[in-house]
This record gives structure tokens, C-alpha cells and sequence, in this order.
């Protein structure tokens, strides 16, 4: 084999090496530091810490107290802690469901239902020692499959919520700005959906008028929707959509009948429930498939504005209650520490989470990048 | 040619052959006898599946003997090696080597460092007339110049014995004709012992000092006729003539042979 | 370098006609695929009303555009585009790597040695015909989503190449291992002077079908395990957000990767058959 053409291979090959990675270093500006994030699902984060997968997690409860009572991790810092009373899942409506038969009744008597039970829950809530305390742990030890110690560690951290209001809007117009910030959607889309700024689209999109209208609903004696259910959607375990399972439960409202029976309604999972992502779900109400669902506000935010999804959001179910999670052992005892090192965030798709988002905002503010880790 | 000491190159013994193919066994030689002397150039004449081929393989080591001996200057041989250099009907050249680098190949795998390869390499490129196609790799030569890449290229492993197997058989006429003079020019300036296997009666008289002919399978020798005509030989003169017909009678009558067995073997 | 542009002046220049022809055709393409944009948006030359789906149809210049920003200002999850390629490109050459550094041995082996070809034969015959996509799912939860890809890739490339491999190796002419033998070459000579210089052409034939699979192969990997960064990852992504401008253009991305792999690998192929005096 002739000598000068080994020579020359190799050549050519240094040269190649030394090209791509002097244009790899080039193309990456140096900043204060870069944290590294990998999309999974958050039923596979515990173990994916505790194999050394990853440095850290970031997702909804139960997940989070799952590796505390589990004693394989600690919290490194709440979400409540980046912001404070910050919207997490929402209900939303899918706004043609409007236009079938009785399509506003029914979604309102949804509402109402979804009233009555964030309220049964967090009157439950108050009380640790009522035996509806014991009820919420049993339905969520049911729902997250759980043990009931974990279940209590993770309502230490959450709060049922309904109410919208101002702040609530707010909250959502900060994020819809994020968004445009991060590049993951353009005030040029908001145009396209016929919106003049953050400001009118956050105004339109919520929708106040079914929380309004739950004064005057009262139950019902037969169901108003036999044989055409409601078509729910929600996540994966996610306790703060536990207002569906208590919505749905017979035991909790003491008269045999679930909330949603009593307010006259027919419900099923939709399809593809219970759904990984915020994500998923919303794909889900653009293929018609979810009715009214519980999601992150973020997800629904997002692809109503970039995939244009006919969607409304209709009431609030918690906010706060997700924590960043690292092992128990780690020595990562802030955020800085987290450089170079890899975060699991809930997904795919993983920039949609509202987890995601208010770890990216928290990192920003102390100058520090958030990349998907190749 | 002759020498002064006759001393014997290659000494075949009862030589036999004899393998399976499919259900039947078949014997390609039995008890073969043939001794080649020094510096002689011996041809090996015969119906076609007489074993003369197979004669050739088992010197080269290339094929293994049922029974019988086969030795080279005294000793047995045993498998193949580059003291028994052949050329090929096919050529055989390496494609992805240039001549320099096939004739070479031999030298390379003795180790011969690239200095001294060089030089024998160049000894013989010039030998065989193939100055200035050192670089050219064989897909760009026509059939004679491929064949003396084959021949210089195993001669210059220095061999004891040049074994070739129909080597012109690939070419046309008038280079055949050309080839076997130039064989001829060679053979003289190394005089090297040849062992020729060949299908055409003229080329065996126009080259060999002994012709060996050959029955039908079993293959044994049938008549060894010398050719004691001084060379350059014509192929018109009256000996030359006389000898031919000598060799076609013998062959004939086994060429029929071979025929009637073909034929009641179908 | 200056060798490289005249030979390039001088091919363009020799088929100007073919180079015409392609040129046309593809403002041919560019002219229609406008078009569909425009009447998807009832923009001019059409009016009307818009479909439902004019997003999925980006006008060709919005697609370049994003194909420009996306390596110096619109970052996908964080990372350029020159970022998203080097991650694909490593994975890639990784599976290239070990796949041609298995396949090569094990695939001469195979042509040259009945035994190994008997040993070896149920499994490749087993595992072969499976798409190497159908693995994608088992080896993102196996190995994870950043190394997964690299297993589809060795699997999408291995077999081409052992394949080739055996059967260049088992071609070998019996008349050039009889020359070598008569030259005094013991076995491992005929193996190192005889049958690896043979069998390299149809390695080259190997390596370029394996390349074009490759690419298949970690794309759709990267799309599926939706992870780990990389161009598939990037089409993924983009389409997610329905940031379709950039899903084009990571697709013409992966066009591009793919013409320069296997042409790269095309020129390697004509250069190492010449060199071995084969073409």
C-alpha cells in the first residue's frame, strides 16, 4: 500500500477533525455557563436520577415527592419559589364543542362540577383529620398509584385553585412574552390569529363567562348528554388535575352520585388520555379528540398560537406544585451548580411545560443558557 | 542445450491422481514417469483431460498427489513456493498492481527490501521487453504484454523450474508466434528449466527439446520424442515437418481414445 | 484548492447542458411549490379565501430565511443549527465507525471461511431483513435517547457493508490465490496481498449504500426519541411548535448532509478503485 496515500488519508482526516470542531467552538458563544436538558416522561425521571441518567429533574407532583419520601432526592427550589402563585394547569375548552347540541350548557355544568370539587378538595385539604381528608388520599393514591405518605408530602406543596382573575391573566400574559422572547412563537403569529398584542390575546383567551355562569347552575336529575360523553382529557398522574378524579369520584359528594352525575353529565376519557404532555393533549383537541380537558397553560397557550388549536381556557384547577429535584447525595445546592449538567424536563415535546418554562426564566435571570443536551 | 553435468531437475515417480467428483471417482493419472534435467525445456503434449495440467499443479504444489513422488533437484515436494515459478493461461496478474508492483510481489513477500527489489524488478521489466510500462497497471496491456509481466514475474523470484500452463493459449496467432520466439530469447539468457504444457504440436516443436506425450485419462506418458533440431527453428523445414508428423501420429491415436471414452461415458 | 475549483469550473463547464437542465427543473420546482403556497394563502396570483392549511406550506423564501437564521439567531431548543448538525454528524460517524469496524473483519471472515459463514449466517439472515427503524424504539429505552441513534445507524450501515464485504471476498479469482501461492505466499499473505485488496470495491459499494441508510436511519431516530438534539430532533421540534419555515429548512438540511456523505463517499469509492486499478 503506497505510503503517500496513507499519509494523505490521515491528513485529510485531522483536517477534517480540526474544521468541525473549530466550527463547532466558533458557533458556541461562551456565556456565564450552560445547563443541559433531555425530555422524558415524568413517570421514568425518579429512576432515570437514580441511574445516574440525569443530574436533576424538574416535573408536577406526585413525581417530585416521590424521590423525597422515596429519600433518593431533595428539592433544590420549588416552582411557587421562581413564581410566586404561578398559574399551573388549567381546564380548557375545545370552543367548537360550542356549537353542538348543548354545547354551552354542558361545558358550563363541566365548570360547575369542576367548582364544586376544587372546593370539596380543598375544604378536605384543610382539615387533616375529616374523614374527606381521608377520601382525597385514598382517590389520589388510586389515580397516581402512590403510596398515601407520598400523596401527603406532595399536598403540603399544592394549591386547588379556580378562580382566575387578574393576576391570573397577567401571570399569562408574562409567559405568552417569554414565549415570544424564546422564540418559540412570534408576535407575527399572534397577528395571524387575529390578536393586536399580549395584552388582547391573554384577554381573549381566557374566557371568565362559564366561572360567572356557575352561580346560576343547579344539578340535574337525569343526564343531559346520554350516549354522547364529554370527551376528557388530562395528564398522566398529574395531581394537580385531581379535581377530574374527585369530579368523577361517587363517594366524595356523600349522595352516591359523582359531581359530574349530579350536575347531569356523561363523561369518558378521551382518546389518548391519560395523555404524557401538555403537548400531546393539545394535539388532541386539534384532531377533535378532547373536548374539554386539563393542561398546562403554557402547552395550551403555545399551540393555540402557533398551531392555531380552537381552544379556550375556561377555569383554573391549581396552581404552584412543581419542584426541581436532585439526588439526595448530589451536592448541588444551587442552580449554578446545575452547569454542564443534565436536567430532565417532562416531555416530549420539551419546551412546552410550564416546569420548563419557569426553570429557563430562573435560569436566565442568574445568566445562565438552558440547551437540549445532544 | 545440455550442460556439462547432467543433473536432473525434476523427477516425477509413478505418479498418481485420482479424486471423487459427484458419485464418481475418477482417475486423472496413473503411475506418470518423467524426468527433466537442468536447464532443459520439456513440453507436455496431449488430449485435452489427459492430466497434463494436473501434472503441472502437483510440481507447483498446488495440487496434492494420490501416491507417487515428486522431487526437485533431490528433494520431495511438499506444497507450493516460489522455488517452482508458473505462469498462468489466464495471466493471473494482480489488477490492482502495476507491472513494477506485480512483479514484485514475490520479492515483498520474501522481505527483500524496496532498494533491491527495485533492482531486480528492473532486471526483469527490461528482460522481458517491457521497459517504460513499469506504472501501467494491466488493465491497460494487451495479452502478450500481460503474459510477460506473468513470466517476469515469476522469474524474478529466481525459481528452480518454470512451470507454464498454456500460457499463449489466450492469444492470437501472430503474437503467439511472437511470444514463443521471445520465450525462446529469455529461456536462453536464463536458462532456466522449463516445464511447457501445451495443446498445439507446432508450438511443442517450435520450443521444446523433449516432447512428452500424453495418453487419455488415466493420463501416463505415452512416447517422449526428442527434437534435436538447432535453434531458431523453421516451422517449414523438413525436419521440422518430419518431427510434427511424428508427434500428430502419436497423438491422434489418443485423441480418438479420448473421444470413445467421452463418448461412452455420456 | 485551486486544483479542486478548476476540476470543479471544468466539470460544470463540460456538462453545462446537464448543469442547464438541472437548473431548470429546479426553478421549475421552486415556481410550483410557490404557487401551492400562494393559492394555500389565497395571495396573489389567487384570492379567495385561505385554507385551513396554509401554514404547512411555506413559501420557498421563507424557508430559506429560516434555514439562514437558524445557524446564527434563531436557536432551536437553545442550540443553532451548525450545533443540531455536529450532533448528528457525531452520532453518524459513530455508528459508521463501529459498523465498518465490525462488518469489515466479520464479513471477510464470512467470505472465506465456510465455518464462519455457517456460524454467522441464521443470525444475519434473522436480523438483516428487519428495517433498522423497527429498532428504534428498544434502543432509545436500551441505550437512551443520545446513544440510541447511534445503534440504528450501526445497524442501518453494518449490514450493507458485511454483506458486500462477504461476498467480494468470497469472488476472489482461485487463479490469482494459485499465482500468489506459486510466488511463495503462505496464508496470511494471500489474505493481506491477495483477498483485502480484491475485496475493496465492493467494500466501496457497500460503504455508499450504507451511507445513504445511515442518514435514514438517524433521522428518524432522532425524530422519534425527540431528545436529543440533532437535525431529525430539529424537524421534530419545529414542527411541534409549528414553526414550519424551520421544519423545511431542517429538511433541506438533511438533503444536504446526505449529498455530501455519499458524495464524499462516491468520490472515495472512484478514487480507491483506481488507485486499485479496478475501474
Amino acid at each position: 500500500m503506497d505510503k503517500k496515500v496513507i499519509i494523505a488519508i490521515v491528513l485529510a482526516a485531522i483536517i477534517v477533525v480540526g474544521v468541525a470542531s473549530a466550527a463547532l467552538l466558533l458557533s458556541k458563544e461562551d456565556k456565564g455557563g450552560t445547563v443541559k436538558y433531555l425530555a422524558m416522561a415524568p413517570k421514568d425521571m425518579k429512576a432515570a436520577l437514580t441511574t445516574d441518567q440525569v443530574d436533576a429533574y424538574i416535573a408536577w407532583e406526585p413525581y417530585v415527592s416521590d424521590s423525597v419520601v422515596g429519600r433518593v432526592g431533595e428539592v433544590l427550589v420549588w416552582t411557587e419559589d421562581i413564581m410566586p402563585n404561578h398559574p399551573c394547569c388549567v381546564l380548557v375548552l375545545r370552543t367548537e364543542f360550542l356549537s353542538g347540541t348543548n354545547g354551552l350548557e354542558l361545558a358550563q355544568r363541566f365548570v360547575k362540577a369542576h367548582i364544586e370539587a376544587t372546593k370539596w378538595m380543598n375544604d378536605a385539604l384543610a382539615d387533616k383529620e375529616s374523614q374527606n381528608y381521608t377520601k382525597l388520599v385514598d382517590m389520589a393514591v388510586g389515580f397516581t398509584s402512590r403510596n398515601a405518605s407520598v400523596i401527603k408530602a406532595a399536598f403540603e406543596h399544592l394549591e386547588y385553585r379556580y378562580e382566575m382573575g387578574s393576576s391570573f391573566d397577567s401571570a399569562l400574559e408574562q409567559f405568552t412574552d417569554m414565549y415570544i422572547d424564546l422564540n418559540m412563537t412570534t408576535s407575527a403569529k399572534l397577528g395571524d390569529r387575529g390578536y393586536t398584542s399580549v395584552a388582547d390575546f391573554v384577554d381573549r383567551y381566557v374566557n371568565e363567562s362559564f366561572l360567572e355562569a356557575a352561580g346560576g347552575i343547579a344539578p340535574s336529575a337525569t343526564i343531559l348528554n346520554p350516549g354522547s360523553p364529554i370527551k376528557l382529557g388530562y395528564l398522566l398522574g398529574d395531581l394537580h388535575q385531581m379535581a377530574q378524579v374527585v369530579a368523577q369520584s361517587s363517594t366524595a359528594t356523600g349522595t352516591g352520585k359523582s359531581f359530574l352525575e349530579t350536575y347531569g353529565l356523561e363523561v369518558e376519557d378521551a382518546v389518548g388520555a391519560p395523555f404524557a404532555s401538555g403537548g400531546a393533549e393539545m394535539d388532541g383537541f386539534s384532531a377533535g379528540t378532547v373536548d374539554i380537558g386539563y393542561l398546562g397553560a403554557p402547552p395550551s397557550i403555545l399551540k393555540h398560537l402557533n398551531g392555531g388549536t380552537g381552544t379556550t381556557i375556561i377555569a383554573q384547577a391549581n396552581i404552584e406544585g412543581s419542584g426541581l429535584v436532585v439526588a439526595a447525595d448530589s451536592g448541588i445546592n444551587s442552580l449554578r451548580d446545575l452547569v454542564n449538567k443534565t436536567v430532565a424536563v417532562p416531555g416530549p415535546p420539551a419546551e412546552t411545560s410550564i416546569q420548563f418554562l419557569l426553570l429557563k426564566i430562573e435560569l436566565e435571570r442568574q445568566g445562565l443558557e438552558f440547551v437540549v443536551k445532544t | 542445450m545440455g550442460g556439462n553435468a547432467v543433473t536432473t531437475s525434476i523427477a516425477i515417480s509413478s505418479l498418481s491422481k485420482v479424486f471423487r467428483k459427484e458419485k464418481k471417482i475418477i482417475t486423472a493419472l496413473s503411475g506418470f514417469e518423467l524426468e527433466v534435467r537442468e536447464g532443459e525445456f520439456v513440453c507436455l503434449l496431449g488430449p485435452s483431460g489427459c492430466g497434463k495440467t494436473t501434472v503441472l499443479r502437483i510440481v507447483a504444489g498446488l495440487e496434492e498427489k494420490t501416491s507417487g513422488t515428486v522431487k526437485l533437484q533431490g528433494r520431495e515436494i511438499t506444497s507450493s513456493g516460489s522455488d517452482r515459478g508458473m505462469v498462468f493461461q489466464e495471466f493471473a496478474l494482480f489488477p490492482w498492481r502495476t507491472v513494477r508492483k506485480n512483479i514484485e510481489f514475490g520479492l515483498e513477500v520474501k522481505a527483500v527490501p524496496e532498494e533491491k527489489r527495485a533492482v531486480i524488478s528492473k532486471k526483469y521489466i527490461d528482460l522481458v521487453g517491457l521497459h517504460g510500462f513499469e506504472d501501467s497497471h494491466p488493465r491497460e496491456l494487451s495479452g502478450g504484454m500481460k503474459q510477460r509481466v506473468g513470466i517476469a514475474r515469476a522469474l524474478a523470484n529466481n525459481p528452480k523450474v518454470l512451470l507454464m500452463d498454456e500460457p499463449f493459449g489466450s492469444l492470437d496467432a501472430q503474437t503467439r508466434n511472437l511470444m514463443q520466439k521471445e520465450l525462446l530469447r529469455i529461456w536462453s539468457a536464463t536458462g532456466k528449466t522449463i516445464l511447457f504444457v501445451t495443446h498445439s504440436v507446432d508450438e511443442a516443436v517450435f520450443l521444446a527439446d523433449r516432447i512428452v506425450v500424453m495418453t487419455a485419462r488415466p493420463g501416463k506418458v505415452r512416447e517422449i520424442i526428442p527434437v534435436d533440431l538447432p535453434r531458431p527453428r523453421e516451422r517449414t523445414s523438413r525436419e521440422f515437418i518430419g518431427v510434427r508428423g511424428k508427434v500428430l501420429a502419436e497423438l491422434d491415436e489418443e485423441f480418438e481414445k479420448a473421444r470413445a471414452k467421452e463418448l461412452s461415458h455420456d | 484548492m485551486a486544483g479542486i475549483v478548476r476540476s470543479a469550473y471544468q466539470l460544470v463547464s463540460s456538462n453545462w447542458r446537464k448543469v442547464a437542465l438541472g437548473l431548470a427543473s429546479t426553478a421549475v420546482f421552486l415556481l410550483i411549490w410557490w404557487l401551492y403556497a400562494a393559492w394555500l394563502r389565497a395571495d396573489w396570483p389567487f384570492h379567495g379565501t385561505p385554507s385551513g392549511a396554509w401554514e404547512y406550506v411555506p413559501y420557498p423564501l421563507e424557508v430559506l430565511d429560516a434555514f439562514y437564521l437558524s445557524f446564527w439567531s434563531h436557536p432551536v431548543s437553545g442550540l443553532y443549527m451548525g450545533e443540531h448538525i455536529y450532533a448528528s454528524l457525531k452520532r453518524f460517524f459513530m455508528g459508521f465507525i463501529l459498523a465498518f469496524a465490525l462488518a469489515v473483519p466479520v464479513g471477510l471472515l464470512m467470505g472465506r471461511f465456510w465455518t464462519a459463514d455457517a456460524a454467522g449466517k441464521p443470525i444475519v439472515e434473522l436480523i438483516r431483513p428487519i428495517p433498522p427503524i423497527a429498532w428504534i424504539p428498544i434502543f432509545l429505552v436500551l441505550l437512551g435517547v443520545i446513544r440510541g441513534p447511534i445503534a440504528i445507524v450501526f445497524l442501518g450501515i453494518f449490514f450493507p457493508i458485511l454483506l458486500n464485504v462477504q461476498f467480494g471476498a468470497r469472488s476472489v479469482d482461485p487463479t490469482l490465490i494459485d499465482a500468489a501461492r506459486t510466488l511463495g505466499a503462505r496464508r496470511l499473505d494471500i489474505f493481506l496481498k491477495v483477498v483485502l485488496p480484491f475485496t475493496v470495491p465492493y467494500l466501496m459499494t457497500g460503504v455508499t449504500v450504507g451511507l445513504g441508510i445511515g442518514w435514514m436511519c438517524i433521522v428518524a431516530a432522532e425524530m422519534l426519541g425527540a431528545a436529543g438534539g440533532g437535525v431529525g430532533y430539529f424537524i421534530f421540534v419545529t414542527a411541534g411548535n409549528s414553526q414550519f419555515p424551520y421544519t423545511y429548512a431542517g429538511m433541506l438540511m438533511i438533503g444536504i448532509l446526505s449529498i455530501l456523505t455519499t458524495g464524499v463517499a462516491g468520490l472515495v469509492e472512484r478514487r480507491v478503485s483506481k488507485w486499485v486499478g479496478m475501474r
